[in-house]
């Protein structure tokens, strides 16, 4: 940059690096807008200055907005990615069970043992079979009466058939408090106490 | 207790004969009113029941099963932080006893064993009486009480005077013109357990039908029998004490229903009752 400005000038001589300013700027001293301005009159004389902070100005406004573009396309990205799965804690086991002082020492199954298993897994699921089986049956028969219930009425009167096909909008959604294992204590007076909730939540 | 109206038979000659008169009066433009000869006079009855409070018993096999459950799921599973802590205190104490370690740990310090602390659980839980499972309306086998038979359904059954005979049937009331057959089932449930019961109905649509021709000296051209359809609701309100149950009724299961309904009327009614 240096080379460049005093063989633009004519070289008048070659200043020594540090005062190369001084030398430029010979008769203008006076009054100066900023420092790289030397006059109004020589204002051409300076346009070759001026290339210089233009270059720099081009290349910061360049390279600053494409840094700004790398950045927000960055960013676009990421946000397109999907976002992260939230774990479920119940599949995760922790590492602390896999230790070696944790295996139950249990003595191996005898064979009877086995084949007692093995048998009893049989019968079950011949129960359960008998089990569904049943169950369907009983549902088809529901369904078998609802449909004579409702071929009579619909010989009966029309509207009342239309009127018991409606959909019943109060039925859904139905709660109910399922059975427990003993019927509930009269003037029962549970301890007090408070539940802290340490369950962990996860936002994506 | 077989039904001395001979007319309690089934659908079975109704059957032909019906559809053939109510062909002609049936299809066409149907009036809410009486205009065209309606020979069945319709009836909305309510088979109303109390969902079971407590767990049925398990049976053989699956006691067993579940028996089998817990041993393999413990022979799969890892000792947890308790019962290591259990392990390594048991340890501690075999060994101070084989080498006397008496002062190793200090006499002063008291240190509360899992062993303790399980003990101290179980005595808690001891303490704890839970309400039996079998209340003394079993014992007593009162059946107008809703506090028996805990673990099944109950159904509502009321004495009520048909024709000149007073029968044990599910409550049921006369169609009135202008109401769905639904809410003639409310109206009997109204009639005969007063207005503070709520129960929920399942759906708009009967679940069962019993047909039945009126005896012959009471049949007429008009007048040739009767259709009752069955509604079924949950009851949801817990106690009956505001109910002003005028006459008389019983809550039984399904299988005590054999003991008081007629024959053909309990198949038609068993059809539609799952076995609970």
């Amino acid at each position: 940059m240096l080379a460049a400005a005093i063989r633009r000038l004519g070289g008048a001589c070659a200043a020594p690096g540090g005062a190369w300013l001084s030398s430029w700027l010979p008769q203008t001293v006076q009054f100066r807008g900023s420092h790289w301005q030397t006059s109004l009159l020589a204002f051409k004389a300076s346009l070759p200055m001026r290339v210089q902070p233009k270059k720099k100005k081009k290349v910061d406004i360049k390279r600053e907005q494409a840094q700004k573009d790398r950045m927000k396309k960055k960013i676009r990205k990421l946000e397109k990615a999907a976002p992260e799965m939230i774990p479920i804690e119940d599949f995760i086991t922790p590492s602390k069970y896999s230790e070696s002082n944790r295996v139950r020492s249990l003595p191996p199954l005898s064979f009877e043992e086995t084949e007692r298993r093995v048998l009893l897994m049989k019968k079950w699921s011949l129960y359960k079979q008998k089990q569904d089986e049943a169950e369907k049956k009983a549902i088809q028969t529901l369904v078998a009466a609802q449909q004579e219930a409702l071929k009579e009425l619909r010989l009966e009167s029309e509207e009342l058939y239309q009127a018991a096909i409606k959909r019943d909008e109060g039925l859904f959604p139905f709660e109910r408090d399922g059975p427990n294992y003993t019927p509930p204590l009269p003037g029962y007076d549970p301890p007090e106490g408070k539940c802290i909730d340490i369950t962990k939540v996860y936002t994506q | 207790m077989e039904a001395p109206i001979a007319g309690h038979c089934g659908p079975r000659g109704s059957a032909m004969a019906a559809p053939g008169q109510r062909a002609a009066a049936g299809w066409g433009r149907r009036l809410c009113t009486a205009a065209a000869p309606r020979p069945w006079r319709l009836f909305g009855a309510l088979c109303l029941l109390r969902l079971p409070r407590i767990t049925q018993p398990l049976r053989r096999e699956e006691e067993e099963m579940a028996a089998l459950m817990g041993q393999i799921e413990l022979e799969k599973s890892r000792y947890s932080d308790h019962e290591i802590r259990k392990l390594e205190e048991e340890e501690q104490l075999k060994r101070r006893k084989e080498s006397m370690y008496d002062d190793d740990e200090g006499p002063g310090k008291t240190v509360i064993m899992a062993q303790d602390l399980e003990d101290k659980w179980e005595q808690k839980l001891l303490q704890f009486k839970a309400a039996s499972r079998i209340t003394d309306a079993d014992k007593n086998n009162i059946r107008t009480s809703l506090n028996r038979k805990l673990d099944s359904n109950l159904m509502l059954l009321v004495k009520q005077k048909i024709g000149n005979q007073e029968l044990w049937l599910l409550p049921q009331a006369e169609w009135q013109a202008g109401e769905t057959l639904r809410s003639t089932a409310e109206r009997a449930m109204a009639i005969f357990l007063g207005d503070h019961i709520q129960a929920k109905f399942l759906g708009n649509a009967p679940y069962g039908l019993y047909k039945y021709k009126f005896p012959r000296s009471i049949r007429t051209e008009d007048n040739m029998g009767a259709k009752v359809f069955f509604f079924k609701a949950f009851l949801q309100s817990n106690d009956l004490s505001q109910a002003e149950l005028k006459e008389d009724y019983l809550w039984v299961t399904k299988d005590e229903l054999g003991g008081y309904l007629k024959s053909e009327y309990l198949k038609k009614v068993n059809q539609f009752l799952l076995d609970l």
